[in-house]
């Protein structure tokens, strides 16, 4: 299918004109931009603007209506084992009977296939992910224990045991403490220094600029893929969330009066 | 107590029994974490009332009761999984307008199945009889091969729940992460409902269509209550199923025998459970307390 000669030069994520649909709604229109291997792009808008739609369509689990979609040089049904994703931590159960330690290891599952147990190299890489975010120490105990910032962390180590080439977050800094924000600004900056391509979700604008190069503002439609720092202007954002919605305080902090 | 606990099986009937609720208990016990951890109890609820028009039937025309229950079953599951892919929004192209609820929806099944079974049975002399054994079951009447058929179908189920232990409860976790590393969420959700609709169907014939959820859901919550991980609250839930099991069918023969109350044997392994499920929530408390 592919013949050139440099695989890594496949841009992480290529969007075309990508449009989705639940039935005959239209959730989703006209974003076009590219990620590449190492970069990351930040998924700016308001609540219900299509954010977590477009981290659906790159894993796949819904389809492109119009346009196309190409995730590692290929179709998302065939790179899924290639992508990890880091869903918000208290859309989780915190009664659920598992340790931090299982959790973690999940992330080996499609690695290690049906029916066969995780084995010592899925323990040694799972508990080495634990560490990276600062929860060594935690690996025995319950999943729901721990605050959600630290459940953030222990997702982010989950898709970490992916080893993954794409990383997706859905809104990872939402109400969590600074160590956590901390942890999770720095292993990002270090996976994209190993390649990895970052795509996150997020209402908050320094962070954005902080962890992110490019920045796509969506409000059902693409309004801006551009630069960060080009992106995130008053007007651009205005046009984003609404001009009556919408106040800018210095140039990194949105608040909206919704 | 030594008396209590084995005088009784030394009559075939009552052995019989015993394995079969041993059976049963331990199979409920482990299927019913499944279902506690996904929150599949309306899955118990539909199939226990729509096998009963099966076994209505079978009965009617004289066929064993067991394909008669499994083939209800086997429709039920068929409709279930129709009704919650449909409830989620991987269901494309819905025509708009108003919708019937998931709910609505359920409750219109399992009430135009339980009124087939009705006026199946209905139709035959000695009524109100034949609708006691099936409401109820006949666990000091099962046969040698009605437990060994318990036997191969319940071990089967706890075959397939083991082969696929790991990807159920990243499923049960996290539907998005299963879906999103691949997992066929849908197929996996289809074999789940299967085994408990298996489970129910086995299970119907000894225990009845009304207790019949006990056994799945009892057992497995009393496990949950006193471990915290899922094999231990499997292992505990099974250890309990078959020891309160075991007591209950003891205790019904007991107060039948030598008290002249005369005690259902279905129905008072149901009351053990629940007592037993009191205990560990009274001891959890207690041990929060001190």
């Amino acid at each position: 299918m592919k013949t050139s000669a440099e695989p890594a030069a496949a841009p992480a994520l290529r969007l075309d004109a990508l449009g989705v649909a639940y039935g005959r709604r239209s959730v989703l229109a006209g974003v076009t931009g590219e990620v590449a291997p190492g970069g990351s792009l930040a998924l700016i808008g308001p609540n219900g603007a299509g954010k977590s739609t477009l981290i659906k369509a790159i894993l796949g689990l819904v389809d492109a209506m119009t346009g196309r979609i190409e995730v590692l040089g290929t179709t998302p049904a065939r790179a899924r084992g290639r992508v990890a994703y880091v869903p918000q931590a208290d859309t989780l159960d915190s009664e659920f009977p598992v340790t931090v330690a299982q959790v973690v290891l999940m992330g080996r599952y499609r690695r290690i296939g049906w029916v066969r147990r995780p084995g010592r190299a899925d323990r040694a890489v799972a508990d080495e992910a634990l560490e990276r975010v600062g929860l060594g120490g935690r690996a025995g105990d319950r999943f729901g224990v721990l605050s959600g910032g630290q459940r953030q962390r222990v997702l982010l180590a989950r898709a970490l045991a992916q080893q993954p080439e794409l990383l997706l977050l859905d809104e990872p800094f939402n109400g969590v403490d600074s160590t956590t924000t901390d942890v999770l600004l720095d292993v990002l900056a270090e996976q994209r220094k190993e390649g990895v391509a970052v795509v996150m979700a997020t209402h908050d604008l320094s962070i954005a600029h902080l962890a992110c190069d490019t920045g796509c503002l969506l409000n059902h439609h693409q309004v801006a893929f551009a630069p960060i720092a080009e992106a995130l202007t008053p007007e651009l954002l205005g046009v984003t969330y609404g001009r009556s919605a919408v106040v800018l305080a210095g140039d990194s902090t949105i608040v909206t009066t919704t | 107590m030594r008396a209590f606990l084995f005088d009784p099986y030394r009559l075939g009937f009552m052995s019989r029994a015993r394995v079969e609720v041993v059976l049963l208990g331990t199979l409920g016990a482990v299927v019913g974490v499944h279902v506690a951890l996904r929150r599949l109890a309306f899955v118990t609820d539909a199939v226990q009332h729509t096998v009963f028009p099966g076994i209505a039937i079978a009965y009617a025309v004289g066929w064993p009761l067991l394909p008669g229950a499994a083939a209800a079953a086997a429709l039920t599951v068929g409709l279930l999984v129709m009704l919650t892919s449909g409830h989620r929004q991987f269901f494309r192209g819905a025509p708009p307008g108003p919708r019937v609820d998931f709910d609505s929806a359920l409750a219109v099944i399992i009430a135009s199945f339980f009124a087939v079974g009705v006026v199946v049975v209905s139709r035959r002399t000695g009524y109100a009889a034949d609708l006691s054994t099936l409401l109820f079951g006949r666990i000091l009447d099962v046969s040698r091969a009605e437990v060994v058929e318990t036997a191969v179908i319940g071990g089967l189920c706890l075959v397939v729940l083991a082969l696929l232990h790991k990807e159920l409860v990243l499923l049960a976790l996290d539907r998005t992460q299963a879906a999103a590393v691949g997992l066929p969420v849908r197929l996996l959700d289809a074999v789940l409902y299967a085994v408990t609709a298996a489970t129910v169907v086995v299970a119907v014939r000894a225990i009845g269509t009304v207790l019949v959820v006990a056994f799945v859901v009892t057992p497995a919550a009393t496990g949950r209550l006193l471990t915290k991980s899922i094999p231990g609250a499997m292992a505990a839930a099974a250890g309990v199923a078959a020891v309160l099991g075991w007591i209950g069918l003891s205790a019904s023969y007991e107060a039948s025998l030598n008290h002249d109350v005369r005690l259902a044997a279905g129905a008072t392994v149901v009351i053990a459970y629940t007592l037993g499920f009191a205990a560990a929530g009274a001891a959890r408390l207690l041990f929060r307390r001190a």
